[in-house]
């Protein structure tokens, strides 16, 4: 295998491994503030795709089809929290995942009945033949998730950082009770974490879709692989859901190299597995002692 | 407490909507003209959503409007037929619940169905349980290779196709072929006869590769294959994917010939795949190309004039699943046609098993009591795509 082969690999796994990071990126946001995983964030990501869609053929020219939905889609994400899981906020962890699947199938059929049951596409953001790099094919779209997966990855990174509500919702991680006597909002905390998952689940929708189309039937595919993403990075770790969904990625695609495509997504949860037992934290998880 | 009860409300709320929409699967169609007896009532189980969506929704345009046609004249024997769809969602499991519903439930006389190989095998032995005869417009060979007296099936089996393809390739000096298979039903089923029969034929396989159903990026699998230097990359599914696969070696800048299934002869592919769609080579039957069955045959005459039937009523021309499904529903109207005194299963299954010489659109079909599928080579042509359409590759 020539240098050239093995870029190409990485290449094709960097780009499922981008969108794996959003929607990674999603979970752990919400896990942070909240201690839940959200089982509806693959429906955001299916409705980032569908919605995008939608507002095209309305008549929008395509970005503002795209910010249109990821607004739409933060808003459902911003209403999910506040009216199917803050009236059970109390109830215990298990109560509101519970809630959180029983949202997302609510979600996909109601996408079903409002768009179809067919595929639907999106034109490339930009035309042309591939880009060239060291004798390896790099589409244009990958450019473009690639650019934006880091555009919004930098964005939350300096959110968190070095605003106010940065510094509440890394306080809410460590304990909402201490946060609150802090004079923290948190409930507005978890909302809008909520909806700043959501909004980055559809942008990922959104700028997968003219690589692949979408359908109402999406979420649930890809909210498995944001999870394992989020999980391998260490859960509440934003850098760590990026390098864990990336990782990911490259892992598939190494093991289509190297082993066997029939078993790449058996080869991925193996690994994902793996590591539980190794490194239960995941790659850049603090141990939870360091809480204490 | 209040909060609690307000949230179970809610919650009751939401239970209630995911019900009524879950049960939105079952709609009774086809309401028929003819009077004056008890509907026939005939199942089908589609994938009207997932993978096979595009598949599952011609069908359904296809067993409505024929069913239409033959209520209008007058139904079977004076008795309306009435299908009842239920969406199968590409999921074998889906699909067993779909059969158990129509048969316990709805009292159908036979099931027409599934659209995919994985969920028409998953079905059947329901309907064997409860002796309903299931016509299958699923094209792998496992349908009527792994034989039940039960299990009849309209399209070209993937034992028919692919020595036809594989023998095209051959005609035209493509001797070194990379694999690309879909691991599911249809596509598992293809690439096992691939293996088998590649040899004989004189095509080498120099690499085989596979992808899952709902898989969004296949420039890994494609790779690899481009490092084994093949004369042409052979790609066996039927799902969506296939515009992805297509999309991918032009972006890869991998520009051999790509050669498909009958499964990719539908127009999602092309728009799918869009310029990446050129030059797509693929064997199938006569319907998209009508002249290829000649003039002056009846098989011309049905085709032609299903085509503008279906044409006139959903304003696109039908593709090869369409076609399936006109087959499907005309053996078992047949069938019906032939029977003498009481409609059930068993006769039923006996007259369709008898079925002889029915013209229909994928083409002509003679079962026998060892053959459920009566097709041959003789019904495909080959396909390329050129400037968005079909054309007859010579």
């Amino acid at each position: 295998m020539d240098s050239a082969e093995l870029l190409q690999f990485a290449i094709a796994g960097l780009k499922s491994g981008s969108i794996y990071a959003l929607v990674a990126l999603g979970f752990s946001l919400v896990y942070g503030s909240t201690g839940i995983i959200n089982f509806a964030q693959g429906e955001f990501f299916m409705l980032g795709g569908m919605l995008s869609v939608f507002f095209r053929d309305a008549g929008m020219p395509l970005p503002v089809a795209g910010v249109s939905a990821i607004v739409v889609t933060g808003l459902v994400g911003l209403a999910f929290e506040r009216f199917l899981l803050r009236p059970r906020r109390d109830a215990g962890p298990l109560v509101l995942i519970i809630i959180t699947i029983g949202g997302s199938m609510v979600i996909k059929s109601l996408a079903r009945h409002a768009f179809g049951g067919n595929e639907l596409s999106l034109p490339m953001f930009s035309s042309g033949a591939s880009v060239m790099v060291a004798g390896a094919a790099v589409e244009r779209q990958a450019l473009w998730m690639w650019g934006l997966t880091a555009l919004a990855v930098v964005a939350l990174t300096v959110v968190h950082a070095r605003t106010r509500f940065g510094r509440a919702m890394r306080a809410c991680s460590l304990s909402h009770d201490a946060a609150r006597l802090m004079g923290i909002d948190t409930a507005k905390v978890v909302m809008v974490s909520f909806g700043l998952a959501a909004a980055l689940g559809a942008l990922g929708g959104f700028v997968v879709t003219p690589l692949t189309q979408t359908s109402f039937d999406v979420g649930a595919r890809i909210g498995l692989k944001g999870f394992a993403g989020a999980i391998l990075g260490g859960l509440g770790n934003p850098l760590g859901a990026v390098v864990g969904g990336l990782a990911l990625g490259l892992l598939e695609s190494l093991s289509i190299a190297f082993i066997s495509s029939t078993y790449k997504d058996a080869i991925s949860l193996v690994v994902l597995l793996a590591m539980l037992f190794i490194r239960p934290q995941g790659l850049l998880g603090r141990a939870s002692r360091e809480k204490v | 407490m209040r909060n609690r009860r307000h949230v179970a409300a809610v919650m009751a709320v939401l239970l209630a909507v995911t019900v009524s929409l879950a049960g939105c699967g079952g709609d009774a169609g086809s309401d028929g003209e003819a009077q004056g007896g008890e509907p026939i009532r005939i199942g089908a189980v589609l994938s009207l959503s997932g993978t096979y969506s595009g598949l599952g929704t011609p069908e359904k345009q296809a067993i409505e409007l024929e069913v239409e046609r033959i209520n209008d004249s007058g139904g079977i024997d004076g008795r309306p037929l009435q299908v009842v769809f239920e969406d199968d969602a590409t999921d074998p499991a889906k699909a067993v619940a779909a059969a158990t519903r129509l048969i316990e439930r709805e009292n159908v006389v036979a099931v027409i169905g599934a659209t995919g190989t994985g969920q028409t095998m998953a079905l059947r032995d329901e309907c064997v349980r409860a002796q309903i005869p299931v016509v299958s417009m699923a094209g792998g060979s496992v349908v009527t290779d792994d034989f039940s007296e039960w299990v009849f099936q309209t399209p070209w089996p993937n034992r028919i196709v692919v020595p036809f393809t594989l023998e095209q390739l051959a005609e035209r000096g493509l001797t070194r072929v990379g694999v690309i298979s879909d691991s599911g039903g249809y596509g598992a089923d293809g690439h096992a006869i691939i293996v088998a029969e590649a040899a004989g034929a004189g095509v080498e396989i120099v690499a085989d590769e596979t992808f899952n159903p709902g898989d969004t990026d296949m420039t890994a699998q494609l790779t690899k294959i481009r490092g084994a230097e093949p004369d042409a990359v052979l790609m066996w599914n039927a799902g969506k994917e296939a515009a992805i696969v297509a999309q991918n070696m032009a972006q890869l800048g991998f520009d051999v010939p790509l050669v498909g299934s009958p499964g990719n002869g539908r127009v999602e592919f092309i728009d799918g795949a869009g310029d990446a769609a050129e030059g797509f080579r693929f064997a199938a039957g006569k319907i998209l190309v009508p002249e290829a069955y000649g003039d002056d045959v009846e098989a011309y005459d049905v085709a032609t004039g299903f085509i503008e039937r279906f044409t006139e009523r959903y304003d696109k021309a039908p593709d090869i699943f369409a076609g399936h499904a006109y087959d499907a529903i005309w053996v078992v109207a047949d069938a019906l046609d032939r029977l003498e005194g009481d409609i059930d299963p068993v006769a039923l299954r006996d007259a369709i098993e008898q079925t002889s010489g029915l013209v229909g659109v994928g083409g002509t079909f003679t079962y026998a009591p060892n053959d459920h599928n009566g097709l041959s080579t003789s019904e495909l042509v080959f396909y390329r795509i050129e400037n968005g359409t079909w054309v007859l590759d010579e």
